[in-house]
């Protein structure tokens, strides 16, 4: 089952890093902190899965969504 | 028999959750991604839920609790901040 978790990681990881649009970049980052929710959850570390939930997955897409709006570009060359 | 049928519904939410990654990995629009982001969430949702029944932990919860207000948080975030198609104001 952890396997199955770490490549879902991987995979939109590199997404994030590949694609070209920013929204679409931080939706892929927004789902790879989700996953690592659950992987943090199942190696045992309850409080370590709490902060990246409260961290990862709310704040960090609240600010990169908001620098992406104040850059005032959706695209990269 | 109560073990058993709590590991399928894991490995089934396990695989489920996988299954929505093309939809968000190669979504023509931007509102396809984040319709797929949010059935992410909510199978991620339950499957917290489930592995804390099956681990019989009360703190395993407060992760569940947790991500599910900051996700809506998140997804409020894209969907308001950032406009799809025309503008609001």
């Amino acid at each position: 089952m952890t396997e199955l978790i770490l490549a879902g990681i991987l995979v939109l990881a590199i997404a994030c890093l590949m694609l070209k649009d920013l929204i679409a970049a931080v939706v892929s980052l927004s789902a790879v902190s989700l996953l690592s929710v659950v992987l943090f959850l199942k190696v045992g570390a309850p409080d370590v899965a709490i902060t990246e939930a409260a961290v990862g997955a709310g704040v960090s897409t609240l600010i990169y969504i908001w620098a992406i709006r104040v850059m005032g570009k959706r695209k990269i060359r | 028999m109560r073990d058993l049928i709590l590991q399928i519904v894991q490995w089934s939410l396990l695989v489920l959750g996988l299954g929505t990654l093309p939809a968000l990995l190669l979504g023509p629009t931007s509102s396809c991604r984040l319709i797929a982001l949010n059935t992410l969430g909510g199978i991620v949702l339950a499957f917290l839920v489930v592995y804390s029944l099956a681990q019989a932990k009360t703190l395993y919860l407060d992760v569940a609790l947790v991500y599910d207000i900051f996700g809506f948080l998140g997804i409020l975030a894209i969907t308001r901040l950032s406009r799809f198609g025309k503008r609001i104001r």
